[in-house]
């Protein structure tokens, strides 16, 4: 596979922090100068080997005159090391190691070994990024973790945001709101107040003193208090201390509160209105007093730990690391570990899962996904949410535990209660509704390949998708990118009926193979999925296919590693950790940075997939290489 | 340019931006009838969408003589108001070349531009502002709302056909090239939002004075925060804060309302509606879940929209293109899975047929309703453009050479109804512009691939 060409490559390549030192004279370290060579490497292959290729075989149809597909790779050749650049030549890789491109009616074809040639460059083409963290735009809470917010300041049921509009989560988020929905922001502000501090009562509430401390004794200077307010609870809601001016609005408003008759008490309550549609909580901003000079300047340390927060917590930062943002330890690499690790012990970190994992395994549709209820009856709500539950606390197992991150593949336990067990036929052993760790016997389960909720996510509402699986395994575990099939492909329902009759679902799968255009991807992806055949639409164990024909969940990976079960499929996954941990470090980095990975993240990839690597795959490991990274710590601002 | 609106354009641009004190209702003319003889109720403008294309031989009228005797079975249930519909064949989409592998985030996102989002930042929003968002550029600062976008799922759908942004697939309203603009799903906070009402009785929702100049010293107080920001950041910032700026006008205009509502209470004002004008319509959230009472709920918003004019702008996404099911018509299957029908599938293509026919039932409920209420005088239908279509015309082979539409309302006189043009040539771009003239939008340009306007559907 290329992927481990690739990262054999890079491995042994040390490059952050290093650059910078570089650019500014410093004479180089060793690891610089390994570093420069790459890049030199990089070049030369670039001009002796990409450029060729390209010219040859790809400008025709995506040059400066056709840009079919809206691509343009001479273009792509100008500014190799460019982000716009970087999403071709992957698209690229994809395409041409699946024999898609060029097309085979094409008279000029490479040969294989100018392909495989063609596809080592490729891997190298990161050395000519820039070093970039990537652009860094304030940007908006979205609605989990506003409500997640909302809770940790008022107490209220983090579901009180749930009118608030869906977001796409991951790669890009939509941030307008119309009029209509800005407003539902008014809304719930008033009804998380309404809750957490009602007026009608005399006594405050716990949250009341909490926010607004002991109420003023009878002649005290209740300005000079609300000015204490104003300043502790802006500091709190906006996850760093208050500027003057804005200081200045919240008492403005509180004066407006006063001149028309409102209580002290009743004044700060529309301060903490006021403060809860302020853009500065909605939004996470910086403290920093003036425009920064630079394009590329580190994270203050109030941002780093909201940024902290959120990626695991999906909530704002608590106490402890509020004080340590404030004392500036933050940025200490010993202390921040140290964070990292408390947070991710905290129960809140379940927002991980909810927020990342939910997405990365594919679960997020499980609860609204049609099944044919007539063929399984057991898909029913309970049912869904404890296959929901299964990853969820399966997850939480290996972040809690600090497991290596290949137990996700071949562990040995998994979650289960009465209901879920009796897809596993366990429901004798396992009883009531609660989950709990359950050990497995059957070494086809255990791990996230033998799993029902993403067996049936995974599969039509009526039967299984051998394809949908294997591409579900090459991607969203092994990492590898799929190419999209090809426009106008008939379905398998729509098979000639008498050249089908009688043959099992893998047997009908297997005519992709005999067309050529299908061949070149479904001879990779179509065995992986028959590999899990044993599992049906809903992850129960069978040996029969819906034809009554027996299983046959033998195949073939790429690269020649031959299975015959679930279980040797597992542990030939289990065995590629290098592609199993980049993967789930690509989606987490994306994750963390709220972007996709391009250009030089694939340098920061490689140096924390060293990191890990040395530590046994750990998953905290993991998570603290990349609350440590470069671009997770630093922003581009234009 | 017909003159239905009793302001002129200037001040309608001068409210766009600015928060204002107080509503405009009062000074513009609608609120106030009876001072000139000409007065007119205004035209107001709706989009309600289907994905996927239809049946084309039970869509199609046979001929432009048979249209109002014998419907084509799609579109029974207009039969009551096909005197007020116009249909016609012969609209072509805009050509998705480059972007043929995604045909689906193309028929929703292109419906209202005319427009392909550009190619090189696909990744992106960028496409074009869409005609809903230009009409409500110029009608949205007369109304409480400027524009309502409805629709009946989630628009989370994460796919990325063609390298194209996942918001492609499931918007069409975009508020400018780079800002989709989400639609409202859920009918109950849709209601206590436009209109400050609860459908449980005994339960008034609170306005609270002081609310409004809290916000503004909000906004104001962020200018401090938005001079320190980078130029991106600011612009984030800004979308923030106008939207929050809507709310503040929308806050005033219903004080207003209520004030008035509680000086004809009390006797002191008289009501400045028609006295014949039907009263506003009743909505009942539906509580089982079936769609077509979620739809329909939908509908009823919208229509109570446009009859308090709350709205003269709005955009219904019926379904998108991914994911519905409608078991009412006794199946599950999701719709998109049987529209691939290769014209020989027969059971497919009566899903399909019902599918479409349910879709269009849901329009038909909307603008009957619309026809059953009095206003000026005529009907509030009489006063719409309601423009209800798909993004294919054949959802077998993503073909886009006659999209279906069919408009209802006679645009306030502005549109000649009750007929079908079988040879129409145009595009939807041309479709779009002529509606918005018809609704009295004055444009500085052509609607996306637009480059003339259709007089056959002008009355």
């Amino acid at each position: 596979m290329t992927r481990s060409i690739q990262a054999k490559l890079l491995c042994s390549v040390l490059l952050c922090v290093t650059l910078s030192a570089a650019s500014q004279g410093v004479a180089e370290t060793p690891a610089e100068k390994e570093f420069t060579s790459r890049q030199d490497e990089a070049r030369r292959s670039f001009r002796e080997g990409v450029t060729p290729f390209v010219k040859a075989y790809c400008a025709k149809c995506h040059g400066d005159k056709r840009r079919r597909a809206g691509l343009n790779y001479l273009a792509a050749l100008k500014n190799p090391g460019e982000t716009t650049s970087s999403k071709h030549w992957k698209q690229a890789l994809a395409n041409v190691k699946a024999h898609d491109m060029p097309p085979e009616d094409e008279d000029k074809q490479p040969s294989e070994e100018e392909r495989q040639k063609f596809l080592d460059w490729i891997g190298t083409l990161k050395f000519l990024s820039p070093k970039d963290p990537g652009l860094f735009v304030i940007r908006r809470l979205n609605k989990a973790e506003y409500g997640n917010t909302l809770n940790e300041l008022l107490g209220v049921d983090p579901n009180i945001a749930q009118d608030l509009p869906d977001e796409v989560l991951g790669a890009g988020y939509l941030n307008t709101l119309s009029p209509l929905q800005s407003e539902q922001y008014l809304a719930i502000a008033n009804a998380a107040l309404d809750k957490a501090l009602p007026l009608d009562s005399d006594q405050p509430s716990e949250v009341e003193k909490r926010l607004f401390g002991d109420p003023p004794v009878a002649g005290s200077d209740l300005r000079a208090a609300a000015e204490r307010v104003a300043r502790s609870m802006g500091r709190l809601a906006y996850r760093r201390p208050v500027s003057p001016s804005e200081q200045d609005v919240l008492m403005k408003i509180y004066d407006l509160a006063r001149a028309s008759a409102l209580s002290h008490r009743a004044s700060l309550r529309l301060m903490l209105k006021a403060v809860l549609v302020s853009p500065q909580f909605l939004f996470i901003t910086p403290s920093g007093d003036s425009k920064p000079d630079g394009n590329i300047i580190p994270l203050d340390d109030h941002q780093l730990a909201s940024r902290l927060s959120y990626f695991l917590w999906s909530t704002m930062p608590d106490s402890e690391l509020s004080a340590l943002a404030d004392q500036g330890k933050l940025r200490d690499s010993e202390v921040l570990r140290g964070q990292v690790e408390r947070l991710l012990n905290d129960p809140r970190s379940r927002a991980l899962f909810d927020g990342f994992g939910a997405q990365w395994l594919g679960l997020v549709d499980l609860k609204t996904k049609t099944f044919d209820t007539a063929k399984f009856p057991q898909m029913t709500q309970a049912m869904r949410s404890a296959m929901y539950d299964e990853a969820r606390l399966f997850f939480g197992s290996i972040v809690r535990g600090n497991r290596s991150i290949v137990r996700f593949v071949d562990a040995d336990y998994t979650y289960l209660n009465q209901t879920l067990a009796t897809l596993y036929g366990l429901e004798m052993s396992v009883t009531g509704s609660e989950m709990r760790q359950v050990r497995m016997v059957n070494p086809n389960r255990g791990g996230i390949l033998g799993m029902p909720g993403i067996l049936a996510t995974t599969s039509f509402p009526n039967r299984t998708s051998p394809v949908n699986r294997g591409v579900w395994v090459l991607e969203n575990v092994l990492g590898e990118h799929v190419p999209p099939a090809p426009p106008n492909v008939p379905a398998l329902e729509k098979q000639n009926p008498k050249t089908i009759e009688n043959l099992t679902l893998r047997q009908r799968t297997e005519l992709h193979v005999q067309n050529p255009v299908c061949a070149n991807c479904h001879k990779f992806l179509d065995p992986i999925g028959f590999g899990l055949e044993n599992f049906d639409a809903i992850g129960r164990w069978r040996d029969q296919d819906d034809t009554g024909g027996p299983i046959d969940s033998s195949g073939e990976l790429p690269g020649g590693k031959r299975f015959s079960s679930p279980k040797e499929l597992k542990a030939i996954i289990a065995a590629r950790k290098d592609g199993l941990a980049r993967n789930l470090t690509e989606r987490l980095l994306a994750y963390a940075l709220g972007r996709p990975i391009t250009g030089y993240d694939e340098i920061v990839v490689d140096d924390l997939m060293k990191t890990i690597a040395a530590d046994d795959y750990r998953m905290q490991t993991l998570v603290s290489a990349i609350v440590s990274s470069y671009p997770f710590m630093n922003r581009r601002v234009r | 340019m017909r003159k239905n609106l009793l302001i002129d354009r200037r001040t309608t641009l001068k409210g766009l931006g600015a928060s204002l004190a107080l509503p405009l209702l009062e000074s513009m003319g609608w609120a106030e009838p009876g001072r000139e003889k000409s007065y007119k109720p205004p035209v107001r403008l709706g989009f309600m969408y289907m994905p996927h294309g239809v049946i084309m031989d039970q869509f199609w009228p046979k001929s432009a003589d048979s249209f109002l005797t014998e419907p084509p079975p799609a579109l029974e249930s207009l039969r009551p108001v096909l005197e007020h519909c116009l249909m016609m064949k012969g609209i072509s989409g805009v050509p998705i070349s480059p972007f043929n592998g995604a045909p689906h985030a193309l028929e929703l996102s292109t419906w209202l531009t005319a427009i392909l989002p550009d190619a090189d930042t696909r990744n992106r929003i960028n496409i074009a502002i869409s005609a809903d968002q230009i009409a409500a550029n110029y009608v949205g600062a007369l109304t409480s709302l400027p524009s309502l976008e409805l629709a009946t799922m989630p628009q989370t759908h994460k796919e990325n056909q063609e390298g194209l942004h996942e918001g492609y697939y499931s918007h069409c309203s975009f508020r400018s090239p780079t800002q989709a603009l989400p639609a409202e799903i859920n009918p109950r906070s849709a209601l206590s939002r436009l209109f400050g009402k609860t459908d449980k009785s005994g339960e008034l929702p609170k306005t609270d004075p002081l609310d409004r100049k809290m916000l503004d010293l909000v906004i104001g107080g962020a200018r401090d925060l938005r001079r320190k920001l980078p130029r991106d950041d600011q612009h984030k910032l800004d979308e923030y804060l106008d939207s929050v700026r809507a709310v503040e006008r929308r806050i005033a205009a219903i004080e207003h309302r209520q004030k008035e509502a509680a000086l004809e209470k009390a006797g002191v004002s008289v009501s400045k509606r028609n006295a014949a004008d039907s009263p506003p319509i009743e909505i009942k959230i539906p509580e089982g879940d079936r769609r077509s009472e979620y739809m329909q709920v939908m509908c009823d918003l919208n229509v109570l929209a446009f009859q308090t004019d709350t709205t003269r702008v709005s955009t219904y996404i019926g379904s998108t293109p991914n994911g519905v099911s409608y078991p009412e018509l006794g199946f599950n299957d999701q719709h998109h899975s049987q529209t691939h029908h290769g014209n020989k599938d027969s059971e497919k293509i009566r899903k399909v047929a019902a599918i479409t026919k349910f879709n269009i039932d849901q329009f038909a409920y909307m603008v009957k309703k619309m026809h059953s209420l009095k206003e000026g005088d005529g009907t509030l239908l009489d006063n719409c453009i309601m423009m209800w279509g798909s993004g294919l015309e054949d959802g077998n082979k993503h073909a886009r050479e006659n999209l279906p539409f069919i408009v209802a309302g006679k645009g306030g006189g502005s549109i000649s109804s009750g007929r079908f043009l079988p040879d129409t040539k145009g595009n939807q771009g041309d479709l779009l512009t002529t509606l918005l003239a018809c609704a009295g939008i004055p444009l500085d340009r052509p609607i996306g691939i637009a480059t003339k306007q259709l007089p056959e559907i002008r009355g």
